[in-house]
């Protein structure tokens, strides 16, 4: 299984089922989740295709989305931040 | 240096108080406080919320005032930022430094500011009787990120 957390204006269009998965077997890397997550949900797909979308596995920086993915990551989906 | 995310309300002139309590060696104290505003561009707000992602939004913020304390020789940083559900007139944000004179101090808090705005993984939403809406850093936010980069 891996966690799956969509923040900010992500959250507002995850669907619950989303945030535990079995990892689907033609997932192998960041990047084939993230498309993976687009087909799942369309909308999540729309508003990360046009947001600057960070990655971040088990609370470390993705530099590289052909970083690998493995059973029991935290996979956290950040869009543009706002703080101050 | 003293890092802190809280759903709670705080005080910010207590807050101050306590950080620079019995610092006589400390020639300069500066702070900056950002606030709910009741309205933006004539919307009212009636509530802003502040999402963040537990541990990793610690860190981060943590990571920026110790790069932001070694750059100013300011190594007296407070940073203490609320998350959650927020009301008009209450505190967001509360940056201060202490230093030996003043430009250090004042560097520092402009800078960890301009950080904080870009960089700081927090993620804010206004909701009023228009609705509510997500809020994005503005074009100039990133330009003084750039600047605060070179210095």
């Amino acid at each position: 299984m891996v966690r799956l957390v969509f923040l900010g204006k992500f959250s507002d269009v995850a669907p619950a089922g989303l945030a535990e998965i079995a990892l689907p077997g033609d997932v192998r890397t960041l990047k084939d989740l993230k498309h993976w997550v687009a087909r799942q949900e369309p909308r999540l797909g729309a508003a990360m295709e046009e947001a600057r979308t960070r990655l971040i596995v088990n609370q470390c920086v993705a530099h590289d989305l052909s970083q690998p993915v493995a059973d029991g990551d935290e996979i956290a989906f950040l869009p543009p931040m706002s703080g101050g | 240096m003293d890092v802190r995310i809280t759903p709670q309300a705080f005080d910010p002139q207590a807050e101050i108080a306590a950080f620079a309590h019995g610092r006589h060696d400390a020639g300069a104290l500066v702070s900056f406080v950002g606030t709910c505003r009741s309205d933006t561009g004539g919307a009212a707000v009636d509530e802003l919320r502040i999402d963040h992602y537990p541990g990793f939004t610690e860190k981060e913020i943590a990571r920026l005032a110790e790069d932001t304390s070694r750059r100013f020789n300011c190594p007296d940083l407070l940073v203490v930022h609320r998350v959650g559900a927020i009301r008009p007139g209450e505190a967001i944000v509360l940056v201060a430094a202490l230093s030996t004179h003043r430009s250090d101090a004042f560097e520092a808090v402009r800078i960890l500011m301009d950080y904080l705005k870009t960089d700081a993984p927090l993620w804010k939403k206004e909701s009023g009787p228009g609705g509510a809406r997500w809020i994005e850093p503005r074009p100039e936010d990133y330009m003084r990120r750039v600047e605060a980069e070179k210095g």
